[in-house]
This record gives structure tokens, C-alpha cells and sequence, in this order.
């Protein structure tokens, strides 16, 4: 907040020649934005309060944990968790029977109530923990020891863009900040050379999810902690290319003089620090255009790497490539990527109303095997300890099929997640839902016990992670939200 | 906001609750076994009731309980408190009411007491396992729970914030002549006694900077500068002031902040966030009313109730679009409408509440406010105003001056024209008429078609419809998509055959028509006639229609399609336009009698938009084979008038008679022509859609599966609208009205016929009454804000917050004195300006000192005015003025072109398409209103000057402008860059830094093989300067 300002104009001008020190620092590349980290670090009882001059600058978490970044895998428009991962025997026998007492605004289209359908896809138990896995993940099923599987997820609206913006920022109601902007608030980002926050969405052209941008929006905190979508054409990042009559060379030589400039207007009387900050912030931005690109150019992966994900599977090379881009993201410090799978209108993402079997073959064609890939690479490299990867969407699907063909409508009362990594409790299967899947009947977990427990795995207390807007200090779980324990290793 | 997340929990639980419900008792004991209800029900009468009405009663029973949790029926008791549910029917040990009794959860109950006695835990435990059955609630109530009548306590009225302006003169001060004003006598009386002194004033060229980047948001021209610089009179600044006051780009640059707070944007936001193309009126409202200096406290109650209060003034209107700038979601499911509606509604109070009143009314949604004196109850009283508030179009007129003015003109000079027709009518026509009853009227008997003249004619979509001396009707004005026109002629004639449609000529349509499309065309979707006797009107008989013609019939649309009875085919006569074009059908048999008959002939326009006919007629045949269709015609009424003897006619006969011959003299037909080309160019006002909010006109609907408002609001508790406790009436914050304030002080009757509840002037009148309502606040946050912005920190700090966690203010008697000032000025804001800008406070240096940083780092005695970062806005408007390349058009609709040159209010606020240029330098999302932005330091800002087009166009610019040819000395052109740029000449280092930077950039571009490296060469220093703090950053 604005009133942390002064206490750092003092500092650095209380003790003789430390302006000088810092210029010399400076000129090394630490440069005041990781010198304002180092204050704030050094201060301890600020963890998690972010730096106004340099918001993103690393910080403390609230307690040691092992998770650094995230890789949030938003399967966009609600992928049914009958037909996935929560096997229900019961639907088999009563596939065709109508489901006595449901209230018919329950889902999207309140005139097409059908009777209980049984999935289209087979069921077997995988792995250790013999979770139930759909025929559809043929990959994931041999990952599934690595997940943590919450069952009995539910949320509050039965529509895309409020279930949408429920789950990125815990409001069904637009404009609150999103999981990432909260994280990145808390924590900043290992990377200044890169955006803290990356979203990438549906390459194929089918839309970007409902809700647009504001699903990764930063609300009323600070702009800097929305997610940085990357763009599927073009520069990925705004204004990352430099323009085609200037050299790189060039461009370095401005850079020299702005620098010069910029010194000699600070070199009388104590140091303002944003505008210190401001001479090294061009510097970041010098870098981040090399930096950039070099994390999004997955030629640089071998090609047993590449093959790993899918990028040879020509249903699975866009999601493939997201995936191998996330991890080269984190890799480099990226503190929150979200990849969404789908696009906007019905059917073009998981959202099956009309042939459940269809769409969801489909959209597990194309994200299995990079999902699966993105989980073994991460093991072997040493990062999935440090990277908490999350699966689902905004709510699930109904044990009824959607009158007028073999789809299925939304629904609120049920979902299924996992997380995997980032300190989960490898093969833990959480809550349960009815016998027919039609609501979370044992353990619920509200979105909020979801984001309470997001943020507890990065180091971060839900309820003092704090913002203080228009004379109230909001939370991204509200009033509400209980870490779901039994899943934290 | 928490309570929908409670209820959402509860929801989700399934326990539907409906008030009026609690009070059946039999509805209360919903046991299915009557075994199990009758043992349930003897435990509960002996033991349980007396228990909980004993143990639990005082803190669980009535009208306020603690943790919302509610013992006085089965349905509040299964459904819990904030604890989630209670109980669980059938299953004691699982529990939670059970397990807190029997010590096994914390917190135990009973609160602060002995556990109870085990039996009769044990009874209670039975009788949950046995469902838990109640004869009849705990307590009767009058469904009326006490917490919406909550009166707030005396002490919560003491708040600083809530209490009237303090009147006091600025204090006398021994300042050696420091003060220039009541602002700097504040300033230096607490600097004193802090032990602070001023800082020096600025110099002239930072402080003419600094007064043109904060009235106008665009740095001063090198003349202007030089101007002030060269004038030594005491008033310099002050004349630079005023100038900037009056300028427009005062209500371009102020109005952000203004649209900041009132969270605005042109998009519905949420599934599809549609556009709202008409927006932009309220941002051009807003820029108007700063420019005019509207006073504050009419721009108030405008945004809040224009319709009302100033319906016929443009910019009461437009000042409506701040109730509509919210999100409204384009997709609305049939259970989330009514939620979504007080979503809408809390917005619009939560809004008003902190931009107006710096009070966070939206805390008190579902609870009391935790820290201010703002009732649950109070809110939804407020809320209550703008239960039947929605968004809706209308047409202004957006330049009524001119359209008056226009219009005088226009019939002074009609005036001679139509006179010189009635001159002819009065002297020449009757002479005429008489002649030809000898000479031609036997001839004209004899015309075939038989005009009807005894005809009314309507046209259903709203056009004008203008009947004319020929029998024909002319449409004009409104033009809407789809028009129906129906026709009742009466007719005496028997035998009727057929009948016939002219689509006449007339100056008044585009190349005469015959139709009103844009292209002359019209669409005749469907023509259909019924007919009923005169003296039996209700004996109504369709009447088949065969044997279609035209005189032309344009391919694919043939004059078949008109009686076709599909509406989705018509006739139609593209290309040939500019003629009359005649349609013709027959009668299955002759129609008509002795009696007479009403015929009703209908034309629908509907398989084209806006392609109706613009001058129909229509006539009759009683001829027993087919008629041509260019036969001669005459006026049915005619042929009987001329059959009478002159002597025995009637007026009205004479009358039909000369009106029917002078539509066939030529003389007539010549002047009336002239009348006609000359009404063709009447002016019309310049309308343009805008989007306001009112009541009682349709709402703009989106994908809604329900209503678009609700007329009763409820009390919720927990904002749930599952948990209704009953209807509120409309009133005030108490803490915000005086005690003995009468209620009837601020309600407007609305005038007899008034389409709105007025609701929304009351509400306003409240807001602004500077006595007994809201005005002293309104007056403080306003005021608080035009300092924050001149001085870089609020006198209150907190300036969306002045509640109880806000901040004090640093000097309130100031901050009251500016208020009154405010008021005292008639709540113009421009002196307020002048007087902050005027002030020896405003004009010191932003030095920094270290001794006065010891005694004051945060600034609070305001002993330096801070650097500011230029706002997002202000930032590139500056940039293209500083290149050359500002385009300076205001108002009207935005853009989303990233590449226009236009001031960067004028970019379309789209929520899902925010502008990248603006967003990286903290510009807010229309989501939420913001009083202070953030001025963050990020490396996006730098990639963005460093590398955007239009910051590298604006570079080049100002190149070419400093150094309009290969011999302009670099050092000149470098002098003048910085002028431009940064209001002074470079220092003699720069310059040297600078000539040698260009020289290598020179040669490096010649190298690379540009064609002008020199040119290039100083475009890349022009956009140094853009980068550099000091043109960023306003000293």
C-alpha cells in the first residue's frame, strides 16, 4: 500500500554515501528492485506484503514450503467427472430411469431433464491407489500415483462466467482478483525477466473461455498482478519486438544514455526510489526481450523431450507445446501458469451438452498425453516437488443426459480435481460424491477450502494473505475456506 | 458479499427455507414414521423445548442471535448458523449442536455455563436420532425481525466524518507574508508547531509545467513557457490558471478521475461482454459538466436521477449512464436472476456509496458494517432505491440550438411558398372548379378506378401519417424496422371487383422513393383486406385475393409474394425508383351493398428492415373483367357529389369536391409541387442513440431466463435472497440524517403520470442536503479528492474510506473549510482548483530534505508537493503532443485502435478488451471504482517505450519537427527537443552526451544502410526523452 513509500526514502539517504553504493550496485545489475526485495526480506514481519515500487520482487512466503510455482491445467467448460475420473457403478444400473425429485433448474437447459445415462467410456483402477480412471486418459491413467484426488468439489452456479470467475477469484461476481494475481501478490516472482504470471489459451482459433480476460484479472489489486496472456499470434508479449530499424546494438546504445540521463537527474540530494527503480526497470525490460522468447521456443527441447509431450501427436501439438512451455516457464522462475484447454462456445471446449462421448474423447485426445508428459518430465527434472500442478474445471456434469442427445448439462453440486506435485500427498483419493455422481456427499470441498488449500501449499495463510480495498481487507477466500489437510504431504 | 458464500453452502445443503413457512407448526415436525414423531415429539414437549429455551434461549432465540444461528424452528435449526448445519435428522452423534452440548467440539455450549446434565444430553441425543420433531416454534414472531428496525446507537453518530461542516476561519499566522491563502494559514499553522518549515517554491519552469499536466493533462508548448517565463507580474500563475480552467482539455484530463470511480466502461462484461454502443454519452456528460463547471452537487443528483429531475435536458440525461456503467452478466440462468439482480443493485449502492460519500455501503449487504455506523437494514433501505431503475436507449436530440434555429429558418422561408398556394386556392381555384363542372367533369365521371377518399390510415410502427388532397397518405418521421399500416375506408359502391395500390413519388423520400429504404425501395410483405357491413361492423369477412400485377416487379420479389401469406416474401421494385409503381388484385367476388361497407386493408413491411411505402393510395374497381392498372381515377365521393344538383350540396360535398379537382389542375399540381420539394428540406434534429437509466421504459435485455427487475425489495439476511424478511421501504443512511430530521424532508412526489418512482430525486435530494442529510460528506470527499490529486496524498488519506478505518484527516479544519468554500462558491469546482493551485503549499518544490524527512517522512504536513508519475492517460497524450501527432477531436463514440492519435479518454472501454498501452501503467478495469490509482515501476512499462509503434511514430515526429532538414544543427535540434519535451533547454553534459550519441547513432544507422541515419539518429534520441524520469515523472 501507498503508505509503505516513505519508510524506504529514509533508508537508503540515513546512511553517508549509501546512494553512491547503490549506483555502484546498480551499475552491477542488482539494481534497487532487488535491493527493495532485500529490504523487505530483511524486515521479516513484511512477508507477503508486497513492494509498491516493485511489487513483484520476490518475497518470503508465510511459512517454508516446498511449492514454488504452479501449473494450473483449466480443462474449460466443465469436464464431466463421471466420465473421467469418479466411476459410478450405480449409473450402469439405472442408465435410462428417470431421477426422481431433481429440480430442473439444476443445470443450463431446464426444459431438456433426460434420465440417468451411464458413461459411454470404460473404467479400470490404476496405479497404487487404484484410482479410477476413464478410458479416455490412456497416459494419465500411468501418473495416477502422483495425483491427489479431490472428489467431492462443488460450487454455487450452474452458469460458465459465474462458475468461471467462482473459481479463478472466488466471486461468482466479476472483478475480484484472480488465485494467480493472489499468489503473485503474495509471493512476487522468482523472475524479473518474465511475466510472474503467464495464462495461455485455446491456439486452434475456437475462443478464449467465457468471461475473457477478467478470468485472469487482477481485480482491485494492482494491474501488474494480472496474468500475462500469451498471445497464440505474433510477439506472444505486447511490445516485446524492437522495432525493425533499430539493431540491437542501437537499442543498447539508448539504453546507455538513458541510463546516463537518468543518473545525472538523481545525483543531488537522498534517492527517490521509483525513480531508481525506474532506471533499472529499462534493463529488465532489455532482457526480458531475449528472455521471452527463449522460455516459449520449445525447438530448444530435445526431441525425446518433445515426443514426451505429444508435440508429434497432431491432436495433441497445440496443448503439447503449452505444456512444455509451462514447464520451461517454471523452470525460469515464472511464479503462476495457467493453460486453458478449450475455447469458448459449447462443445468447442469440455463443454459436452450434446454428445458427452464425442467431446470428451476429443478434448482428452488432445490434453492426455502432453498432461501426462508435462508430470514425468517435471518427476525427472526435480521440479514437480517444487511445482504444484492442478486439473479440473469450473464444475462438473450431470448424471442425466441432456435431453436431445447424449450430452450432459452443467452441474454445480459435483466435480472432481487433482493436484499432483508442489507438496500433495501423492495418491490420496478425498471425498466422494452420491452413487450417481449427482452431488459431493462426503468431505465436501467448497472453492474456498480449494483456494485456502492452493494457497496453504504455497506457503501462504488464506486468511492473512489480506488487501485492503475501499476500507475492507478482502481475502481470496472471502469469509470462508478450510485448508483440505488430508491432501498436503 | 460473505453472506453468499454462507448461503451458497447452505443452498448446496439443500434446506430451502421460506419464511412465511417457519410459522406452521405442522410444517415444523416433517417426521415421516409416526412411531418415531410421536416419541419424538413427547421427548421434545417434556424435555428438549424446556432445555433450549432455558439453557440456549438467550443467546439462540428472538430477533438477533448469536452466530446466526436460530433455535426457534426446525428449518433454522437444521440449517445452522455460520457453523454450517446443526444437526443432522436421524444421526446425533454426528451432530454438531450434540457434539458442542456433549463437550466433544469446541466451542462448547453452553457458552460461559455447565455442561448440562447428562440425562439430558442423552434426551436431546434421542431425540435427534428420532428426526428431531417440533410441535410448534419456540417463539412467536410478527415476521418482522427486530434487526430491520435497528436504530444506531448515539455514540456511533460521533464519528468525525458524519458530523456538519465546522465553520472557522482560516487561523492568523506570524508568516512573514508566506500564506498567499486560507490553504497555506492551515498548512503553516501545524508546520510550526511540528517544527517544519515550507519548502521553497518551485521554479517557474517546473511550476507551469506542473499546472498544465494537472488542469489539462499535456505538457505546455516552448511559447507557452517562454510567455510565462517573461512575465514578472505578481498574477502570472494565476492568469496561466484561469487559462487552463477554461480550456477544454480540463474536462478531458478530469474527468478520468471522475470515470475511475464510477467504474466506467461500454461493455456488459461477464459471458460475452457485449458492447454497449452508446455508452460514451456519460463520459462526454462527464467532460461537459467538469468544462461548464456544472456545480458538484447537480452533477451529483444528475448521475443519480437526471431523467427525473431534468428530463428535457440532454445532459441530465446522458449523466444517468453512471447508474448503467456497471457489469450485467449476458447470460442469465433461471435460478440466478434474482441474485443477479441485487449483484446489479449493490453495485450501483457500493459504487455511489464510496465515490460519493467515501462509505463502504457494500460491507452491509449481508451484516451490520463491522466497523462503521451502517446497518444491515440501512442498506437495504438505501438498496431500495433503485429496485426499478434499468438500462435503456433513448434518442437526443444532440444539437437542439442548431435544430431551433434551423427550423425557424426554415418555416420563415416556407412561408411565402405555401402562401402563394393558398393565394391560388382562394382566388383563382373556385372560377377554375366551376369551368370544368361544365367543360371535363362528365369525362372524369367516367375514370374506372374509384379513389377511396372517406379513409383513416395509421401506421402501427409510429410514423407520421399525413393524409393528402389526392386521397394518398404520406409517412414521415420515425422509420422503424417493421411497420404494419392499416387502412378503414368506407364505401356506398356495389359491385366491387378489385382493388388497386399506388406507391407514389414524393420529394420527401430519397430520389422521391416510392419506398422509405435508404435506397428508395420498398418490401410490401403482405397486403390483406376484410370487409364488414356498415351497420354490422362486428361481421368481419376476409376477402381472398387473386390475380396480382404491378407495374414492375423487381426480380425474385415479385407483387405475388404480397398475397402469398408468407412473411418472409414481398413485393418490390429495385431498381426502378423515382416513379409511381402500381399494384393491382382482384376480389374472389364483388364486394359491397346499399348499405355500405367498411373495408380494412392491412400492408405489412416486415421481410425487409425499414423498406416500407412512403405515399400509399388506394382505390377500387367495379368493372367486371380486369382494369388496367394506369386507368384514369377519381375520388369515390366525388362521382356522388357530382351527381347532386349544385344547388343541394352540402359543405362537406363542395369541400370533397374542390379538394379531388385541384389535385387535377395543373396550375395547383405546379404550386403544390413547390410546396413539396420545398417541406422536403425541412430540417430534422441530429438524434443519436445514448444509453441512460430510468424506469417504466424497456430495459435492454440480454440472454435473461427471468425478469429484468424485481418492483418489492426484501430484507436478506445474509444478503441471501433464499432468507426474505420482508418489504423495505425506501430511506437514508441514519447515521448520515439528524436525529430530529424530519422523514418527509427528502421524497419527491412524482408528478401525476410520472413513468418513474422518483426514488432515485429522493435519494438525491438526501445526498445532497447539506444540513440535514448528506451533504457535508459529499462536500468533505470531493474536496479531499481535487487535494489528493494536486498534492499527491488526501487531507483524509483513505479518500474512497472516510469510515471509522479509514484515516483521520491530517488537518480538519481544512479540510472542512475547503468544503464550505466548496459550497460557498455554489459547489463549483474550478475556484476550489484556483485556490488549492493558487496556494504557496501547492507551488513548493518536491525537494527532498533530510531533517524534514526525519520529522515528517510521510509528508503529512504537505512541506513539499511530491513528483508524480504521469497516469497512464496523460502519459501518451503527452507523447503524441510532444511528437506532433495529437489529434485533438472530442466526444463522441471511442475506438479500439490502438494506433489512433485521438486523447486516450476517446479509447472505447471495453471490459474484455482493455488497452495494453494504458492497463501497463495502471489504468483500471471498469470493474470497480478507484479513487487513487497505483503508480507501479514494472519492466512492461519500459518494453512499452522503448518498443511500441506509436511511442517510435511520436519519436520521429518531434525529429522531423526539431530538425526539418539535413542542415538543422544538432545542437538546435536538440535545444528545441528538450523544450518541447521537457519545458527547458538541456545543460551543457547533455548536450555533449547527447551530440555524440546522435553522431555514433549516425553512423551505425548509415552502416545498416538507412536511408536518412541522421534522421534516424535523432529519433532515437527524441525517444530517450521520452523515456527518461524526468518526462515521466511531473516535478
Amino acid at each position: 500500500m501507498l503508505n509503505h513509500i516513505p519508510r524506504y526514502f529514509a533508508e537508503p539517504s540515513s546512511q553517508g554515501g549509501s546512494r553512491r553504493d547503490f549506483l555502484q550496485r546498480s551499475g552491477q545489475g542488482l539494481g534497487m528492485l532487488a535491493l527493495s526485495s532485500l529490504l523487505q526480506q530483511t524486515q521479516g514481519a513484511q512477508a507477503a506484503t508486497p513492494h509498491i515500487i516493485n511489487p513483484l520482487a520476490p518475497h518470503a512466503p508465510h511459512f517454508p514450503v516446498k511449492a514454488k510455482s504452479v501449473i494450473w491445467l483449466f480443462m474449460n467448460g466443465g469436464p464431466s467427472h463421471v466420465d473421467t475420473w469418479d466411476y459410478k457403478p450405480e449409473l450402469e444400473k439405472r442408465d435410462g430411469k428417470e431421477l426422481e425429485g431433481f429440480d430442473k433448474n439444476t443445470g443450463f437447459f431446464t426444459g431438456n431433464v433426460g434420465p440417468l445415462m451411464k458413461s459411454p467410456f470404460k473404467f479400470e483402477r490404476h496405479g497404487q491407489s487404484g484410482a479410477w480412471v476413464s478410458e479416455i486418459f490412456p497416459h494419465l491413467s500411468k501418473q495416477v500415483d502422483k495425483m491427489a484426488f479431490l472428489y467431492s468439489c462443488w460450487t454455487d452456479s450452474n452458469n460458465h462466467s459465474p462458475a468461471l470467475f467462482k473459481i479463478n477469484t472466488g466471486m461468482s461476481r466479476m472483478g475480484f482478483p484472480c488465485v494467480g494475481s493472489w499468489v503473485t501478490y503474495g509471493l512476487g516472482s522468482e523472475s524479473q525477466n518474465l511475466p510472474a504470471f503467464v495464462v495461455m489459451y485455446d491456439t486452434l482459433g475456437r475462443g478464449i473461455p467465457k468471461g475473457h480476460s477478467q478470468n485472469w484479472g487482477a481485480g482491485f489489486l494492482p494491474s501488474v498482478f494480472q496474468g500475462t496472456a500469451l498471445k497464440p499470434q505474433g510477439a506472444p508479449i505486447d511490445d516485446l519486438e524492437r522495432s525493425t530499424d533499430l539493431t540491437d546494438g542501437q537499442q543498447r546504445a539508448q539504453l546507455d544514455l538513458i541510463r546516463q540521463l537518468n543518473q545525472r537527474q538523481l545525483a543531488s540530494g537522498p534517492i527517490e526510489p521509483d525513480l531508481a527503480a525506474r532506471i533499472e526497470s529499462f534493463e529488465l525490460a532489455y532482457r526480458m526481450q531475449m528472455a521471452a522468447p527463449e522460455a516459449i521456443d520449445v525447438a530448444k527441447e530435445s526431441a525425446e523431450t518433445q515426443k514426451l509431450y505429444g508435440l508429434d501427436n497432431p491432436k495433441a501439438t497445440h496443448f503439447a507445446k503449452q505444456c512444455l512451455i509451462a514447464r520451461r516457464m517454471v523452470e525460469r522462475g515464472v511464479r503462476f501458469v495457467q493453460i486453458y484447454s478449450g475455447g469458448m462456445d459449447n462443445e468447442l471446449s469440455w463443454d459436452g451438452h450434446s454428445n458427452i462421448k464425442a467431446n470428451h474423447s476429443g478434448f482428452a485426445a488432445e490434453t492426455d498425453q502432453p498432461i501426462a508428459g508435462l508430470l514425468a518430465d517435471l518427476e525427472r527434472r526435480g521440479l514437480l516437488d517444487s511445482t504444484l500442478v492442478i486439473w479440473g474445471g469450473e464444475f462438473g456434469r450431470l448424471p442425466i443426459v441432456q435431453k436431445g442427445g447424449t450430452g450432459r448439462d452443467h452441474n454445480p453440486h459435483a466435480f472432481t480435481m487433482w493436484m499432483a506435485g508442489g507438496g500433495v500427498k501423492a495418491g490420496t483419493l478425498y471425498g466422494a460424491t452420491d452413487e450417481i455422481g449427482h452431488k459431493a456427499a462426503v468431505d465436501r470441498v467448497s472453492v474456498n477450502d480449494l483456494h485456502a488449500t492452493i494457497l496453504h501449499l504455497m506457503g501462504l495463510h488464506h486468511e492473512k494473505l489480506t488487501y485492503r480495498y475501499n476500507g475492507r481487507d478482502f481475502r481470496l477466500t472471502d469469509v470462508a475456506g478450510q485448508v483440505v489437510n488430508q491432501i498436503i504431504a | 458479499m460473505c453472506g453468499v458464500l454462507v448461503a451458497a453452502i447452505l443452498a448446496a445443503w439443500n434446506c430451502p427455507v421460506d419464511p412465511a413457512r417457519r410459522l406452521l407448526a405442522a410444517e415444523d415436525a416433517k417426521v415421516t414414521d409416526p412411531v418415531k414423531l410421536a416419541q419424538g415429539l413427547d421427548i421434545f414437549k417434556n424435555h428438549v423445548r424446556p432445555a433450549l429455551v432455558q439453557h440456549c434461549g438467550k443467546c439462540h432465540l428472538g430477533d438477533d442471535v448469536e452466530g446466526e444461528f436460530d433455535l426457534g424452528t426446525r428449518d433454522a435449526l437444521i440449517r445452522g448458523g455460520t457453523s454450517k448445519a446443526s444437526i443432522l435428522p436421524g444421526n446425533a452423534k454426528d451432530s454438531l449442536l450434540y457434539k458442542m452440548i456433549a463437550h466433544e467440539k469446541k466451542p462448547v455450549m453452553p457458552a460461559k455455563a455447565d455442561k448440562l446434565p447428562d440425562d439430558l444430553i442423552a434426551k436431546i441425543g434421542a431425540w435427534i436420532d428420532l428426526g428431531a420433531p417440533y410441535d410448534e416454534p419456540l417463539v412467536k414472531s410478527d415476521g418482522v425481525p427486530a434487526w430491520t428496525r435497528k436504530v444506531i446507537a448515539a455514540e456511533s453518530r460521533q464519528h468525525w466524518a458524519y458530523q456538519r461542516l465546522k465553520v472557522g476561519a482560516p487561523p492568523t499566522v506570524a508568516d512573514k507574508g508566506w500564506s498567499k491563502n486560507g490553504i497555506d494559514q492551515f498548512i503553516w499553522q501545524k508546520q510550526q508547531a511540528a517544527g517544519l518549515s515550507p519548502n521553497v517554491a518551485a521554479d517557474k519552469r517546473k511550476l507551469i509545467r506542473r499546472a498544465y499536466f494537472d488542469l489539462t493533462g499535456l505538457p505546455p508548448t516552448p511559447q507557452e513557457v517562454t510567455e510565462f517565463l517573461n512575465d514578472p507580474s505578481p498574477q502570472a500563475l494565476e492568469k496561466v490558471i484561469d487559462r487552463l480552467l477554461a480550456s477544454q482539455h480540463y474536462g478531458e484530463k478530469w474527468a478520468r478521475h471522475w470515470l475511475d470511480l464510477a467504474r466506467f466502461a461500454e461493455s456488459h462484461g461477464y459471458e460475452h461482454d457485449y458492447d454497449r454502443p452508446t455508452a460514451y454519452h456519460y463520459r462526454d456528460f462527464v467532460i461537459q459538466a467538469l468544462n461548464q463547471d456544472l456545480p458538484y452537487n447537480t452533477f451529483v443528483k444528475w448521475q443519480l436521477a437526471g431523467d427525473e429531475l431534468a428530463p428535457d435536458n440532454n445532459l441530465a440525461l446522458m449523466a444517468t449512464g453512471y447508474l448503467a456503467a456497471g457489469v450485467h452478466s449476458t447470460q442469465i440462468t433461471a435460478n440466478e436472476v434474482e441474485k443477479h439482480r441485487y449483484d446489479e443493485m449493490d453495485d450501483i449502492l457500493a459504487t455511489t456509496g464510496t465515490a460519493m460519500l467515501g462509505l463502504t455501503f457494500g460491507c452491509a449487504r449481508c451484516h451490520d458494517h463491522k466497523y462503521d455506523a451502517i446497518p444491515q437494514a440501512d442498506y437495504y433501505r438505501l438498496l431500495s432505491t433503485f429496485a426499478t431503475t434499468v438500462r435503456t436507449e433513448v434518442d437526443l436530440d444532440m444539437d437542439p440550438a442548431w435544430y431551433k434555429q434551423a427550423l425557424a429558418e426554415f418555416e420563415k422561408a416556407h412561408a411565402p411558398v405555401a402562401e402563394e398556394l393558398a393565394k391560388f386556392e382562394r382566388e383563382q381555384l373556385p372560377g377554375k372548379l366551376a369551368k370544368w363542372e361544365v367543360e371535363g367533369a362528365a369525362q372524369a365521371q367516367s375514370a374506372q378506378w374509384l379513389i377511396l377518399d372517406q379513409i383513416e390510415g395509421k401506421s402501427v410502427g409510429g410514423a407520421t401519417f399525413t393524409k393528402q388532397a389526392d386521397g394518398s397518405f404520406l409517412a414521415t418521421d420515425k422509420k422503424p424496422d417493421n411497420d404494419t399500416y392499416t387502412f378503414v375506408a368506407q364505401t356506398d359502391l356495389t359491385g366491387v371487383t378489385s382493388l388497386r395500390l399506388e406507391a407514389l413519388t414524393d420529394p420527401s423520400m430519397v430520389k422521391g422513393g416510392p419506398g422509405r429504404a435508404d435506397n428508395s425501395n420498398f418490401a410490401l410483405t403482405e397486403v390483406t383486406v376484410t370487409a364488414a357491413p356498415k351497420n354490422n361492423p362486428t361481421q368481419v369477412e376476409t376477402l381472398k385475393l387473386s390475380n396480382a400485377r404491378a407495374t414492375f416487379e423487381q426480380k425474385g420479389l415479385p407483387v405475388a409474394a404480397a398475397i402469398d401469406g408468407n412473411l418472409g416474401s414481398g413485393w418490390a421494385v429495385d431498381p426502378e425508383f423515382g416513379k409511381n409503381q402500381i399494384a393491382a388484385f382482384d376480389f374472389e367476388k364483388p364486394i359491397g351493398g346499399q348499405e355500405g361497407i367498411v373495408l380494412t386493408i392491412t400492408m405489412e413491411f416486415k421481410n425487409n428492415v425499414r423498406h416500407a411505402i412512403g405515399r400509399p393510395r388506394l382505390s377500387v374497381g367495379t368493372s367486371a373483367k380486369p382494369l388496367n392498372l394506369t386507368e384514369p381515377s377519381i375520388a369515390a365521393s366525388v362521382v356522388t357529389v357530382l351527381k347532386t344538383p349544385v344547388a343541394q350540396r352540402k359543405p362537406e360535398q363542395i369541400a370533397a369536391l374542390t379538394n379531388w379537382y385541384k389535385t387535377t389542375d395543373p396550375d395547383w399540381q405546379a404550386l403544390n409541387k413547390k410546396v413539396a420539394e420545398h417541406l422536403a428540406k425541412k430540417p430534422q434534429p441530429k438524434l443519436a442513440k445514448a444509453l441512460i437509466s430510468s424506469e417504466g421504459l424497456p430495459a435492454i435485455r440480454l440472454h435473461t431466463q427471468g425478469g429484468d427487475f424485481f418492483p418489492v425489495t426484501y430484507y436478506m439476511r445474509r444478503g441471501d435472497t433464499n432468507l426474505k424478511d420482508g418489504e423495505v421501504q425506501p430511506s437514508y443512511l441514519q447515521a448520515l440524517m439528524r436525529v430530529d430530521s424530519p422523514t418527509t424532508r427528502w421524497p419527491a412526489t412524482p408528478p401525476a403520470g410520472a413513468r418513474t418512482s422518483y426514488r432515485r430525486t429522493a435519494f438525491a435530494n438526501w445526498m445532497t442536503d447539506v444540513d440535514e442529510g448528506a451533504g457535508a460528506l459529499l462536500a468533505r470527499v470531493i474536496v479531499n479528492r481535487l487535494w489528493q490529486q494536486h498534492f499527491g496524498r488526501g487531507l483524509v488519506a483513505t479518500t474512497s474510506d472516510f469510515g471509522i478505518r479509514g484515516g483521520e484527516p491530517t488537518h480538519p479544519e481544512l479540510l472542512d473549510w475547503l468544503a464550505g468554500e466548496l459550497i460557498r462558491n455554489g459547489w463549483k469546482l474550478k475556484p476550489i482548483h484556483r485556490l488549492m493551485m493558487l496556494s504557496n503549499t501547492y507551488q513548493q518544490s518536491s525537494q527532498l530534505e533530510a531533517d524534514k524527512l526525519a520529522k515528517d517522512a510521510d509528508n503529512l504536513l504537505v512541506w513539499r508537493r511530491p513528483k508524480k508519475r504521469l497516469e497512464a492517460e496523460v502519459l501518451r497524450d503527452a507523447i503524441l503532443q510532444v511528437g506532433g501527432i495529437l489529434d485533438e477531436t472530442m466526444y463522441g463514440p471511442g475506438t479500439l485502435d490502438t494506433a489512433t492519435r485521438r486523447r486516450s479518454i476517446y479509447f472505447t472501454v471495453k471490459r474484455s478488451k482493455l488497452i495494453p498501452m494504458l492497463q501497463v501503467f495502471d489504468c483500471p478495469d471498469g470493474l470497480s471504482g478507484i479513487g487513487e490509482r497505483q503508480a507501479t515501476t514494472i519492466a512492461p512499462q519500459a518494453l512499452l517505450l522503448l518498443n511500441n509503434p506509436q511511442v517510435r511514430a511520436a519519436s520521429k515526429g518531434l525529429a522531423k519537427h526539431v530538425a526539418p532538414t539535413a542542415e538543422t544543427p544538432l545542437e538546435a535540434a536538440i535545444t528545441q527537443a528538450y523544450e518541447i519535451a521537457m519545458s527547458r533547454p538541456p545543460v551543457a553534459d547533455e548536450l555533449k552526451s547527447e551530440i555524440e550519441f546522435i553522431t555514433q547513432q549516425t553512423a551505425s544507422h548509415q552502416q545498416a544502410g538507412h536511408a536518412e541515419p541522421r534522421q534516424l539518429a535523432l529519433a532515437d534520441f527524441c525517444q530517450i526523452l521520452l523515456c527518461l524520469n524526468e518526462f515521466v515523472y511531473v516535478d
